[in-house]
Parts: structure tokens; C-alpha cells; sequence
């Protein structure tokens, strides 16, 4: 058998070759590139994302206005799903066949950015917001449905229906957002609009996550024990707006059947005590389920329920920029309070007229506000830009453009929301090409009544009044008073600059006296005063080339010490008096006299009752 | 020590270094299996009701070997055609009797305990055949000698093929590399190799749809080449002709099987094999999960009891077929490597002590252990790996399963009791 003994070689040797090719090819599997061990872990973790309330936002009484209430999503792992019981399924959810293929394949379009969104995670939404019965049902079997798990987060609930605009509503958070912050996977819900847009990282908490142990089959099994795998979420802390309540639901009230904003401010802080809009939208009806339904039916209504005419609407402010213009003449020195023009029932210029209605007499400073008389801010408009010691039209233009910046006109005021409007200051080079390079004083005229390329927004308009209020400085608007227990204190700090005009304080004395009359007996708002209120105002009409002039109205009161400015405006509403000033003037003393009976329930009856074609 | 058997001054002293591997091996069984059974997240070391289980078959197993340590080896001579007569009938009672356990109708059920005729067929064969061919005169030379050596491990695997047992069947073949040792010529045992060459290029090229006329035309050229420089000797050319046309008749017959007579998912899992698939949903599930379980080991593993991939059910079988990836996961690659160390040196082992043995009997019994194992060690480690097409056949001494383990027991501790008596 010497033969046959050598061959034991070839055995040895085929044992060698095997431990030494096997070896290898361990080798490159163990050591090499391919990233098993993340790939094992992520198989066999899944970190559920423990979803924190968001924060409860309070009025600035402390009556709570929106909060957040416990949802449940059912969740998936799409690219998994290899065993369906889509029959089960489908009578759960009372959905058809399409539609499960449909979500199956949302759900892995959201797996696949997340999944390129550095996580390894590879499960997604699949269906959101279950109803009670639909929740139930799944927690008893969601054991047959292998790769799919509940998850429970937050939606919101709002206790007043009269602030959508400056709350905000949520919306599915979208790809650039996503890849924006890293911190929102696609389905989650963020801050679209509003406070809830504005402050948002503030809002929305931190949010937690459940580590479970899960099988093949992708069914749970236990919670992860390693504490670095766990951490619960933390809600958002309590947000304090600066909105008023019972003011924002009394507003909403007088703007039944009327298009137009409300804005108040307290104008020692710049806080926003009324935002309101009409047309706007029942923000309870963007939650939940029929969110998407529900904002694609706002979106098509051409009422333009979503559109914030409050920060976004640009109206020329008509007569109510008379104060502006006096100020910044008397500034110029080119105005005094003595300074006194005829009338005339108008001010005629070669082939130019601007009419005005009927009033006695040459007036002075004080009356010609009260009046509101237009020859008389033509005059004045031309002495301010017409004034010898510029020389030219245009440079005292320019000096004109600059006071009127400075009252935070012509660029956003850095309210607390989003596609704030910068409204509009004409500019030289925006009259030259307007007008042609040799346009003089007569050409503009309009600008002098607030009218031609002068356009404000109602928060401008309102934060005018903030500035007669306080006799030339102003803070930045915000809705938001405060954050409760959020360390970083650096958020507000652009609201606790005062910002001045560069008007001199001791010029506003006349221009307020001015508005005080307005109110009383031979002024423009006659009538629609509060008694023992003294209110300042002055009413404006804008004029509209589409149709009937808008009703424009600002205030502020008590004279001395005030605790609000206002400005109403109300679109096709005409002659400022008519509607805008008995708003506003209920506004001012349901604010000053919380709880008490309106001296005017006339007046508000008929704001109440009256709808505005 | 006096009165024990193992002292009798008749005998040799019992291979230790082959004990000491075994024992080895089957502590790290039972821990692997003990791991990838338990459950996650638990604090204490229990142990799951499945380790219990091999717990009780390795207790049987050390009856076993006791038996046979003190058993005489004449008795092991003596019963050898009637263990193997019993085996064989007990294969073909469980096609009736048996139980289907995943289409496969292979064991017999007695309660919770299943018992699996086929694991024991292998060493009653292996018995068989070698004292067939240690009967006095009888050698592996002549037809009928061959006729009823191929007949005697065969006719085992025609029958647990007909159980649906494939791989179980396949192991059989290992036989025929005992025969190399017995003096089948080498020849035949590289014309396998070459025609399982062929198979392989074919089937990538039905896979891959490559024409099949280059491997004619490389047929055709290399046997023109070597016809023309061996032109002056006529048998050799002759012989290189034979070869080429036999080589080119078999590529044919088997692009025929795969294409016509394969089902569509034998296709599929040879290529997958072949790596000519990549399928991670389906069929290449298992071998993406197996792959994921033993690369997640890295260097130094990820320690023991803590392999997710196993424990979690993601990998099939992780207690049976799959328990390598256990080892593979839990102790990383100098773990894996020093498992196959210790596997291999027991088989290295096995042929030596083979060798060295005066008997036919015994050398063929040790060949046919060697042989054996090896088949199961490449088959399911080249599974786990994917090396070789997934074939459900235990790793020997580790996977549970009482049936495996005691047949393997048994038929380790045979050969060490026969090389124990070696005169």
C-alpha cells in the first residue's frame, strides 16, 4: 500500500487548501469594507422617535390659545414589508387596494430620504393621525402585520378660532427643510406659517427616542436596557403671545362680513395685541386628517382665506400720512403750528387739482389734521421738497424719503412672521422712471395725501401710530411676550432696541392735539369717540383704482400714557369715518375697559351686523 | 485504573489530542447554541429551553461513548451488516412512517423528539464499507468488487433522495474520495473536477447569456493545439481527442438540464451561488443575513451572547444549519479562525490515526470519518460564507440535533476504539 499511504498528502493537502481559502474569504467579509455591524445593528434596533408636545401657547393673560393634542401614526418599515396581509389591512383602515400601493409607496419615498439624510433608520410613515377606532383595532393586531409599528405624536387644537394668521398652522415638514436643520424626518409635522413657523426651534421641543429590540419579522421585542439608546422627549416650553384674547375674538367679531386687518400695539413694547385678518380660516380645520384636504381647498378659494393682509396687504394710507408729512415739514422747518393755508374747496395748480370737501376758513396746524384738509398738505409737501435750500426738487425729495424711512416705512418692521411686505417709499430713481427725469413738486402732489406709489402695509400703518404714541421711537412689532424656561434669552433681542425717527420729539405736541379733535365735533371720525377715552386718531381713504376707496383708520389712546395704538383697515369700506374709526374706537375701549358694556352699542351692533360687498 | 478496559495491556492507549478536539468542539456547540437561543435583554445567563435540549443529547452522547469504550471491538465487527441492514430500513420505514418536516420526509417523530435515520446511515455505511473491503481478499480492483463498493453507499443515498433529503444524500459522495485512498485512480477524481468546470461555465453562460459556441471554440482550439504538439505519439493524441469530445458532449447535455430540465428556483439558487443574482428580498435573503451575521463580528466579535443577527432570527437556522454565524458573529474573525483551526486539526488528526492503522478496516472507517466531516465542514461553512449553494446539512458537533450529534459520536468514538485495539 505504499501507493495508496502517499495519498494521505492529498488529503492533508485539500484540509489545508479549505482552512486557508474559507480563512480568506472571512477575511474579507469580517475585515473588509462592507459596513455589517451597522447593518446588523440597524436590523435589529429600531429607534422610535418619542414625538414631545409642542409648547402651549398662552395670550398674554395667560388664556391658553393653541395646544397640542396626542395623535397616533401608523408606522412602517416600507422596503420590509414582504408578507402583507393587505385584506387585514385595508378593513382596518377602510381604505382599498390602490390606496395601500399608494402609501406603501409614500412610505419608502419617505424611507429613501431619510435614509440620505445620514440615518440608518429605515422606517417611515405610513399613515397618519388613526381615529380611535382605527388605533385600536391596529393595537390588537398589529402582531399580524409584521413591519409596521404606532407611533404617537402631537397635533395641535386651537382655543380660539380668530388668530390663523399670527398662530400659524403645521404642515408635513418638506425636503428642503429636511436638509435644511437635520433634525425633522419626512413626515414630520413643523411650523408652516405664523408663531408656529416663526418659532419654530423653540416650539416644537426635543424630541426622544424609544430603542426596542426587534426581530425578523420586525416585530418588537423589548425595550433596548442601554440608557444611551433612550432618552424621553421634552415638550416645548410655554409660549406667552402678546395677543389679547378676548380682544383678538372681539375684532374678529367686528370684522364679520368685511375684508380687511385689524393691528394693535402697546406701544411702549411693540408687542401685538390684535392680528387680525378677514377673509382667514378655521385654523381647526388644518389639523389632523383633512390638513392637506383642507389647505388645498383655502388655497384654490379666491376669497384668499391664507393670505395675511395684515403684514402682506400694501394700501397707499391716504390721509392718515398727513401726520407723517406735518412732522417731518415741521422737522424741516418749513412748518409751524401757526402756519396757516386757504383752502378753497381744493388746491388748484396750472392743470393739476386736488379736490377737498367743504370747509370754512384758512385752517392751522391742529385743524387742518383735524379737517384733514388736502390744499393744505399740498402746501406743505411742496414746501418741504420745493425748499430753496436744496435747490433742487429732487434733493429735497430725497430729505423727504429719508424721515420717511426712518418711521420704518419702505422696509419690513421684523415683525415675528414670515413674507412680511416692505410696503412701499418711492425712491428718486423710482419717480424718475415713473415720471420721467423732469418731474418737479407738482407732478408727485399725490404722495402728499398718502396716495400715488406710497404704499403701507395695516401693521405699518398701525406701527405709525405707535410712533405718534410715544412721540417718535417705536420696538420692533412681535406677537411673542416671552418663551418660559428657554435659556437662550437672545431670541428677543431685536425687539428691546428702540428704534427713533428723525423727527424731534417736541413737534408731535400740535399733530396730537390734531388727532385728539378727530373724534369730537368738526372732526373727521365725529361721532364714533368713546366717552372718557381720549382717543388720538386720523382717518384715511385709500383710494382704489379697482373699485370702491378703502376705509383706513389709526389710533392710539389715552392721549397721555397710551396703551394702544391701532390702525383698522377695511377694504371698499370708503370714507375712513364709516367704518374703520367705529372699530377701532370699539377696539381702544374694549381694550381700556376689559369686561365692561360698550358706551356704543349701536355703533357695534351695526359694525356687527353690516356686511361690505 | 487496574480493572478498566482502556488499560488492558492488549490495547493501545485512546487517541487523547482527537478526544480533547472532540470535547472542545462540543462545548463550543453548546454554548453557540445556548447563545443564539437566547433571548435578548436578559440578565441572568439562563438557559433556553433548546439548550436544555442539547444539554440531554450530550448527556446521551456520553453514553454512548462509554458504551463503546467498554464495549469489545469484536461485537462492533460482529453487528456492522446488521447496524447497516437496520439503517436502511429504518431510511426506507421513514418515507412511510416519517414526518415532513419543510418537504423533506426524514425523520421520525416520538413526541417533541425527532430522530433522523439518514445521520446514522453515514457511519453504518462507512462501517460497511469498510469491512467489505477489509474481508480477506477482497480489494478495490475487479467490477464486481467496484460494483458493490459504489452499491453499498449508493443505495443510502438513492433512498434519502427519495426522502427529498438532498443534502443529507449529497454527503455520500464523500465515499468517493475514500475510494482514492482505496486506489480509485486519480484520474477520475479530477475528471470530476474538470466536468463540474465545464458545468459551471456553461451555467454562466446560460445565466449571463454569453454564447456557448466560445466554450466549443475553446474546446475545439486547446485540443487542436495539444493534438498537434502530441501528433507524434497516436495514443496520447488519441486520448486528448476522447477528452475534447467527451468535454464537448457534456457541456451540451448540461446547457440542456439547466435550461430545459431545471426548475426556474434550482436555476435561481445556483446562481445566486455563482454570484450571477443578487436577490436580497428573496432567496438571497438568508445568504445576505448570514453574511451580515459574520461580518458584524469584525476582528474580535462582538462578544459572546450579544450577537443580534443570530439571536433575532434574522439569520435562518441560527441554532441548526446557521450556527456558525453565531461563531462567526459573537467571536469575530480570530474566533471563526480558530473554530476552523480546531476543525481541520481534528480532521488532519483523523487521517493520520487512519493512516496508521494495520487494518484495512480501519483505515477505511477512518477515511470514510475524515472524509465525511470534511464533506459537512466545507458544505456548511462555504454556505454560511457563500461559497457553496445552500445546502441544509448540519455542522458536526455543533448545530443541535440529537440525531447528528450522536451519529457523529458514535461514529468518532468507533474508529477511536478500533484504532485503540490496532495490533
Amino acid at each position: 500500500m505504499e501507493k495508496g499511504s502517499k495519498r494521505q498528502v492529498v488529503y492533508i493537502g485539500l484540509i489545508v487548501f479549505v482552512f486557508i481559502v474559507y480563512s480568506l474569504k472571512l477575511a474579507s467579509i469580517q475585515l473588509g469594507e462592507v459596513p455589517y455591524k451597522k447593518m446588523a445593528i440597524n436590523n435589529a434596533l429600531n429607534k422610535i422617535t418619542l414625538y414631545p408636545s409642542r409648547s402651549n401657547i398662552f395670550d398674554r393673560k395667560g388664556k391658553l390659545m393653541v395646544y397640542s393634542t396626542q395623535m397616533y401614526d401608523l408606522s412602517s418599515f416600507p422596503y420590509e414589508i414582504m408578507k402583507l396581509d393587505t385584506g387585514l389591512l385595508c378593513s382596518i383602515l377602510e381604505i382599498d387596494l390602490p390606496t395601500v400601493r399608494h402609501l406603501i409607496l409614500d412610505a419608502r419615498i419617505r424611507a429613501k430620504k431619510r435614509q440620505k439624510n445620514n440615518s440608518f433608520n429605515n422606517s417611515a410613515l405610513f399613515y397618519a393621525n388613526l381615529s380611535n377606532k382605527q388605533f385600536t383595532l391596529l393595537r390588537e393586531n398589529i402582531y399580524r402585520l409584521p413591519g409596521f409599528y404606532i407611533e404617537s405624536r402631537t397635533d395641535r387644537q386651537f382655543a380660539t378660532t380668530s388668530a390663523p394668521h399670527a398662530l400659524g398652522y403645521l404642515g408635513e415638514a418638506d425636503e428642503s427643510l429636511i436638509e435644511l436643520d437635520g433634525y425633522n424626518q419626512p413626515g414630520d409635522l413643523v411650523g408652516i406659517t405664523g408663531i408656529e413657523r416663526f418659532y419654530e426651534k423653540q416650539i416644537r421641543g426635543i424630541k426622544g427616542v424609544k430603542t426596542v429590540w426587534q426581530d425578523r419579522t420586525y416585530t418588537e421585542r423589548g425595550v433596548v436596557k442601554d440608557t444611551q439608546f433612550n432618552y424621553p422627549s421634552t415638550a416645548g416650553p410655554d409660549v406667552i403671545s402678546s395677543l389679547d384674547f378676548d380682544l383678538q375674538e372681539y375684532g374678529r367679531l367686528l370684522l364679520n362680513g368685511k375684508k380687511g386687518s385689524i393691528v394693535a400695539i402697546e406701544p411702549t413694547t411693540g408687542e401685538v395685541i390684535a392680528f387680525i385678518n378677514n377673509p382667514d380660516y378655521d385654523p381647526n380645520t388644518m389639523v389632523g386628517r383633512e390638513r392637506a384636504k383642507t389647505f388645498k381647498a383655502l388655497l384654490r378659494d379666491d376669497q384668499k382665506p391664507l393670505y395675511n393682509r395684515a403684514v402682506k396687504g400694501v394700501y397707499p394710507p391716504g390721509s392718515t400720512f398727513k401726520t407723517v408729512m406735518a412732522l417731518i415739514a415741521m422737522q424741516e422747518g418749513v412748518l409751524t403750528p401757526e402756519t396757516t393755508h386757504g383752502c378753497g374747496g381744493g388746491y388748484r395748480l396750472g392743470s393739476i387739482r386736488v379736490g377737498c370737501h367743504a370747509h370754512g376758513g384758512p385752517l392751522d396746524l391742529r385743524g387742518s389734521i383735524r379737517i384733514s384738509c388736502n390744499s393744505y398738505y399740498c402746501q406743505v409737501f411742496r414746501d418741504i421738497i420745493d425748499n430753496p435750500k436744496y435747490g433742487d426738487v429732487k434733493i429735497g425729495y430725497a430729505a423727504l424719503e429719508k424721515h420717511l424711512r426712518s418711521f420704518g416705512l419702505g422696509s419690513q418692521l421684523n415683525i415675528d412672521l414670515l413674507g412680511e411686505s416692505r410696503g412701499n417709499i418711492p425712491s428718486v430713481a423710482q419717480l424718475n422712471r415713473r415720471h420721467g427725469d423732469r418731474w418737479k413738486s407738482s407732478t408727485v402732489i399725490s404722495l402728499s395725501i398718502g396716495q400715488g406709489e406710497i404704499l403701507l402695509t395695516p401693521l405699518q400703518i398701525c406701527n405709525v401710530a405707535v410712533i405718534m404714541a410715544n412721540r417718535g421711537w417705536y420696538y420692533a412689532p412681535h406677537l411673542v411676550k416671552k418663551i418660559d424656561g428657554f435659556n437662550d434669552t437672545s431670541w428677543d433681542r431685536k425687539y428691546r432696541i428702540k428704534k427713533f425717527t428723525s423727527i424731534n420729539p417736541t413737534y408731535f405736541a400740535t399733530i396730537i392735539d390734531g388727532m385728539s379733535d378727530v373724534t369730537k365735533p368738526g372732526g373727521t371720525a365725529n361721532g364714533t369717540g368713546i366717552n372718557d377715552i381720549e382717543i388720538c386718531a386720523k382717518t384715511g381713504t385709500a383710494q382704489n383704482p379697482h373699485g370702491k376707496d378703502h376705509s383706513i383708520y389709526m389710533a392710539f389712546a389715552p392721549k397721555d400714557n397710551p396703551k394702544i395704538a391701532i390702525a383698522v383697515l377695511v377694504e371698499n369700506g370708503g370714507f375712513g369715518a364709516t367704518w374703520a374709526a367705529p372699530i377701532a374706537n370699539l377696539m381702544i375701549e374694549k381694550y381700556l375697559k376689559p369686561g365692561a358694556e360698550t358706551s356704543k352699542p349701536a355703533m357695534e351692533e351695526r359694525i356687527k351686523t353690516s356686511v361690505i360687498k | 485504573m487496574k480493572y478498566s478496559p482502556l488499560n488492558n495491556n492488549t490495547q493501545e492507549k485512546i487517541d487523547g489530542l482527537s478526544i480533547f478536539l472532540f470535547i472542545v468542539l462540543v462545548i463550543i456547540g453548546f454554548l453557540s447554541i445556548s447563545s443564539a437561543t437566547s433571548e435578548v435583554n436578559q440578565e441572568f445567563y439562563s438557559l433556553s429551553p433548546i439548550a436544555i435540549k442539547q444539554l440531554i443529547w450530550i448527556g446521551g452522547s456520553v453514553v454512548i461513548i462509554f458504551t463503546i469504550l467498554y464495549s469489545n471491538v469484536v461485537v462492533i465487527d460482529y453487528f456492522t451488516y446488521g447496524f447497516y441492514a437496520f439503517a436502511i430500513l429504518l431510511n426506507i420505514a421513514v418515507l412511510f412512517l416519517g414526518r415532513e418536516v419543510s418537504g423533506a420526509k426524514s425523520w421520525f417523530g416520538f413526541g417533541g423528539i425527532g430522530i433522523q435515520p439518514s445521520e446514522f446511515a453515514k457511519v453504518a455505511t462507512a462501517m460497511a464499507l469498510a469491512k467489505y473491503l477489509g474481508t480477506y481478499g477482497i480489494r478495490f480492483q475487479g467490477a464486481r468488487n467496484i460494483a458493490i463498493c459504489l452499491f453499498i453507499f449508493l443505495l443510502p443515498m438513492a433512498i434519502i433522495l427519495i426522502q427529498n433529503d438532498t443534502g443529507s444524500a449529497l454527503v455520500f459522495l464523500s465515499f468517493f474520495l475514500v475510494l482514492y485512498r482505496e486506489g480509485l485512480p486519480g484520474f477520475i477524481l479530477i475528471s470530476a473536477v474538470w466536468l463540474m468546470f465545464l458545468a459551471i461555465c456553461r451555467i454562466v453562460s446560460e445565466a449571463t447569456g454569453i454564447s456557448s459556441y466560445y466554450g466549443y471554440g475553446l474546446l475545439l482550439g486547446i485540443g487542436s493545439i495539444m493534438v498537434f504538439f502530441a501528433r507524434k505519439d497516436k495514443g496520447i493524441s488519441t486520448l486528448i481527442t476522447v477528452i475534447a469530445v467527451v468535454s464537448a458532449a457534456f457541456y451540451t447535455i448540461v446547457g440542456t438540464v439547466y435550461s430545459s430540465i431545471l426548475q426556474p428556483y434550482q436555476r435561481d439558487r445556483i446562481e445566486l451561488v455563482l454570484g450571477l443574482k443578487s436577490d436580497d428580498r428573496g432567496l438571497g435573503f438568508n445568504l445576505r443575513q448570514s453574511k451580515i451575521a459574520i461580518g458584524a463580528g469584525e476582528l474580535w466579535g462582538r462578544g459572546y451572547l450579544k450577537g443580534t443577527q443570530t439571536k433575532m432570527g434574522f439569520v435562518p437556522e441560527q441554532h441548526t444549519d446557521f450556527i456558525f454565524d453565531t461563531i462567526g458573529e459573537e467571536w469575530g474573525f480570530v474566533g471563526a479562525t480558530v473554530f476552523l483551526l480546531i476543525f481541520c486539526g481534528l480532521l488532519t488528526r483523523i487521517v493520520i490515526l487512519a493512516e496508521r492503522q494495520s487494518t484495512t478496516f480501519g483505515r477505511v472507517l477512518g477515511y470514510s470519518l475524515a472524509c465525511v466531516l470534511f464533506f459537512h465542514l466545507s458544505i456548511n461553512i462555504g454556505m454560511t460564507i457563500g461559497l457553496v449553494p445552500t445546502i441544509g446539512i448540519p455542522l458536526p458537533f455543533i448545530s443541535f440535533g440529537g440525531s447528528s450529534l450522536w451519529a457523529f459520536t458514535l461514529f468518532l468514538f468507533t474508529f477511536l476504539r478500533v484504532d485503540q485495539v490496532r495490533k
